[in-house]
């Protein structure tokens, strides 16, 4: 796959990471391409054993009840981004499903079963750097059209003769139908099938299908993780330290008829319900006396970005080579023209909506806990596992975690510090109980993007051609902070290194800023800061060369024909060269997870203010599933992307956030959004990522229209540090 | 000290037996009832994902205590196909195909079916949308209240 380079250079530190946090590499296998083959064989309806009747799993992706309603399982957590309607897609292509009796379900993740929904792409249950369409979407096609011949043989075997594929969950002969009901006890009984040539037999991939999930979010019967509830369940709330990094020293033993549990860096709240256990945690954080961390410059903002200030230009510090072409430093001294930029970008939080949650039952035999289940709005089925069993000293058999509708993640519930929670909660209390953090506690405990500084030098020769790039990113990293004997951090430079433009003579350094605030992968990761830097500077060198920005571009993508692409269908779209009066335009493009992207961004004032008045998007992300979920995806991407580029960023002093709410957090509302609009340029390459891919280029398309309208570069966001819900 | 009110919900008399009055209709309709389609979601009336119709008004459950609207009638997003705006606002989120993760769409929809209500129609709606997405799907919104 084209990706397979993309992937391993930006997700490995992702993985990695995520492994270390949990120190249990069993699950994570490392990032070797499988193909695709071999997975469907080995994964796909093997794996978990045919169990012979009707409205029992035929293999671990596909269910057929005696209705012949088909139910597609993923283990890819829907939350939002519609890929459990999209695995079902792929599975019906397959199948020639009726798209009405089809449904979707997330997997009850278990010992058994978690390597059948690693995503292909690396092996982990993670949902994570837009790979699930790339990971899977030809080993579940393969999985279906296995599962599709083995329904032919048992037609074969049952009625005789030679039976063909029909629609709507049907085999045919001669005018004869029979339906998967009546075959997939037989089909369950069939030794697995050699792999099966992709067909497609009902058309359905590339097909605008309405998603498997919507009608249960409009009527309120989809149930999130904070809708979970079982029987004798109590709630919990837990209270951090309100400096990052504290631990309890001396707590009360109770608050307002609630039972407290010294988790040591929280306090677990427990009561009746939710309310009452909020409640007791209100105001709790202030008798509890707490040990402070020491380490309070690595805990504060402003200490934290002047240190980073002094590394930008630091000929001492040894930074972590990237990537290396040519003699950039020489190219830089001996070009005709050259611009040396610096841009900042903030941490930031990830503004779900769902507060964290999950709810754990343990079971006891004889008074010895032998088993846990989970309920968790968790990106990572894959960790829970090992996290719980390394907590509990349970074999990992001995856990099963269900995953509900998950209120959005944005990369923030691929961590485990919750699910840790719970589970010592649970075993404290020795029953089954739900955790749910208030909002101020959630904001205030996140694991937050970091922030970077980035010196981009760009050099140009007398032809007007960029011949040197010479760039230092100097940020917190997530990879140091985790895996500190490791440091390298390729996530870090995601979206500065294998730049497809001709520029011949590049030096991409990075140099980690150490840093004792939380970290995270936030959506769009190392792409969400160093896009910001790098297409902010290619637009100063054309200024300065007085080059139309576009044409630049066009220049510098010359051999790179999906590119060049994407660059002219968002020109067309957005009609380049041509705003309304009053407004300018600003162009950003990205090739990064598996996809290119292009955006254009048209601002005007209102008043002396800066207001997004349009945001054009083309992306070309290969073989595309579902029109209109890849649509969905970018227009949230962009407004996500406008929110932070416009207003957002997570200042900490001395480990205390400045931020715990959305009131001191501005986001996007009805009011402030632009007009949106998205093609997507055809293509038969592999699927690409499409869930991250809108935000990076939101930024710089945005900064380079304002530097047009107004001749006033923006090299530091947010645009309007400070915002608030009340300035909406 | 255990209290009870008398409310209305989604067309049925309810009796709840609360810790205390000022408990907000939130959590009586979640942990209380058992209805849980309204969410919380920052407590503190700002992202209205736990938006209700509340004696013909939509209001903010998160700070609204039960004890206000006791003897009232409220309606939830599981009230919705039981109420002929109510209908019409899903339709029109369906083929709108506007939910992305789904969290906020519960408050979005009430608070669009309260604005119908108060004689709203079409994209004078969107005025009375102060809710927060943070998926991004008010572009879907929009093209969906474009058709009430």
């Amino acid at each position: 796959m084209a990706e397979a380079s993309d992937l391993t250079t930006t997700r490995r530190g992702f993985i990695a990471g995520g492994a270390a946090t949990v120190a249990a590499s069993a699950l994570v296998v490392p990032l070797v391409m499988q193909s695709s083959a071999n997975l469907a064989g080995s994964n796909a309806v093997a794996d978990a054993g045919l169990v012979p009747a009707p409205g029992s799993p035929l293999g671990a992706y596909l269910k057929i009840d005696s209705n012949n309603l088909v139910t597609v399982i993923t283990g890819s957590t829907e939350m939002g981004q519609g890929i459990m309607s999209g695995m079902a897609q792929l599975a019906a292509a397959e199948l020639n499903l009726d798209w009405t009796k089809v449904r979707g379900e997330h997997s009850v993740t278990t010992a058994a079963n978690v390597a059948s929904f690693g995503n292909p792409l690396f092996g982990a249950q993670v949902t994570g750097g837009s790979t699930s369409m790339r990971g899977w979407y030809r080993p579940m096609r393969q999985a279906a059209a296995q599962a599709r011949a083995l329904l032919l043989t048992a037609a074969s075997q049952l009625y005789g003769g030679t039976w063909t594929l029909a629609s709507g969950g049907r085999v045919e002969q001669n005018g004869v139908f029979h339906t998967f009901a009546e075959l997939v006890a037989k089909a369950a009984t069939l030794p697995m099938p050699a792999a099966q040539p992709l067909l497609d037999s009902g058309g359905l991939v590339g097909k605008a299908l309405p998603r498997l999930d919507i009608p249960a979010k409009v009527n309120g019967s989809a149930i999130f993780g904070i809708d979970v509830v079982l029987p004798g369940m109590v709630y919990a709330t837990t209270v951090h330290c309100p400096t990052l990094g504290g631990t309890v020293k001396t707590m009360p033993t109770q608050a307002s008829g609630a039972k407290l549990i010294n988790l040591t860096t929280a306090v677990a709240v427990v009561a009746s319900n939710t309310y009452a256990a909020f409640s007791a945690a209100k105001g709790l954080a202030l008798s509890v006396v707490w040990t402070l961390p020491t380490n309070l410059p690595l805990l504060d903002t402003t200490s934290l970005y002047k240190a980073g200030s002094a590394l930008l230009t630091s000929t001492s510090v040894v930074p972590q080579v990237a990537e290396t072409s040519g003699d950039a430093g020489a190219a830089l001294g001996s070009a005709a023209k050259s611009i040396d930029a610096t841009y900042t970008l903030p941490m930031l939080a990830h503004t779900y909506l769902e507060v964290i949650n999950c709810t754990v039952k343990p079971t006891y035999t004889a008074g010895v806990l032998t088993e846990i289940e989970l309920w968790v709005p968790t990106q990572a089925q894959g960790f829970v596992l090992p996290t719980v069993a390394k907590l509990t000293g349970l074999p990992m058999t001995a856990v099963k975690v269900h995953t509900p509708y998950i209120g959005s993640g944005f990369g923030r519930k691929i961590e485990q510090d919750y699910v840790t929670e719970a589970v010592q909660i649970a075993l404290a209390i020795g029953g089954p109980v739900k955790l749910t953090w208030s909002r101020p506690q959630d904001f205030s405990n996140d694991k937050y993007r970091p922030g970077a500084q980035i010196r981009v030098r760009l050099g140009a020769n007398t032809a007007g051609l960029p011949t040197a790039l010479v760039y230092r990113n100097v940020s917190l990293s997530i990879n140091a902070q985790r895996n500190p004997s490791n440091p390298e951090d390729t996530g870090a430079v995601a979206g500065a290194v294998s730049l497809p433009y001709a520029i011949a003579n590049r030096q991409i350094e990075f140099v980690p800023n150490p840093c004792a605030l939380p970290l995270g992968y936030w959506r769009s990761v190392g792409e969400s800061y160093n896009t910001f830097a790098v297409e902010s500077a290619i637009d100063e060198m054309a200024l300065l060369l007085k080059q139309d920005p576009l044409t630049f571009r066009r220049t510098l993508l010359a051999g790179d024909s999906r590119g060049l692409g994407v660059v002219n269908a968002v020109a067309t779209l957005a009609n380049w060269g041509k705003p309304a009066t009053g407004n300018a335009q600003g162009l950003a493009f990205l090739k990064g997870f598996g996809s290119y992207i292009a955006i254009v961004a048209e601002v005007g004032k209102s008043g002396t203010t800066l207001r997004v008045k349009k945001l054009s998007v083309a992306i070309d992300c290969g073989t595309v599933v579902n029109p209109d979920s890849v649509a969905s995806q970018l227009e949230g991407g962009l407004i996500y992307g406008m929110a932070a580029t416009l207003w957002q960023q997570a200042l900490f002093t001395n480990g205390v956030p400045v931020s715990s709410n959305f009131n001191k957090y501005r986001v996007a509302r009805m009011s402030d959004v632009p007009v949106i609009a998205t093609t997507i340029v055809p293509s038969t390459q592999d699927p690409g990522g499409v869930g991250e891919t809108g935000v990076p280029c939101v930024a710089p398309a945005i900064a380079n229209a304002w530097a047009r309208l107004t001749g006033i570069r923006q090299r530091s966001l947010p645009f309007f540090p400070g915002s608030t819900m009340s300035d909406g | 000290m255990a209290t009870t009110v008398n409310l209305t919900v989604n067309g049925l008399a309810r009796t709840v037996t609360v810790d205390s009055l000022d408990t907000p209709l939130l959590w009586v309709l979640r942990d209380v009832l058992g209805l849980t389609g309204t969410k919380y979601g920052c407590g503190i009336e700002i992202c209205g994902a736990c938006t209700v119709i509340a004696n013909g008004q939509a209001i903010k459950t998160c700070d609204t205590s039960v004890g206000e609207v006791a003897g009232g009638t409220i309606m939830t997003v599981e009230g919705l196909a039981n109420d002929a705006d109510g209908k019409k606002a899903q339709a029109a989120w369906i083929a709108a195909q506007v939910p992305q993760c789904g969290y906020c769409q519960s408050g979005f929809l009430m608070a669009t079916v309260a604005a119908m209500k108060a004689g709203h129609h079409g994209s004078s709606i969107a005025g009375e949308l102060s809710n927060v997405c943070l998926c991004g799907t008010y572009p879907r919104i929009a093209k969906a209240i474009s058709t009430l």
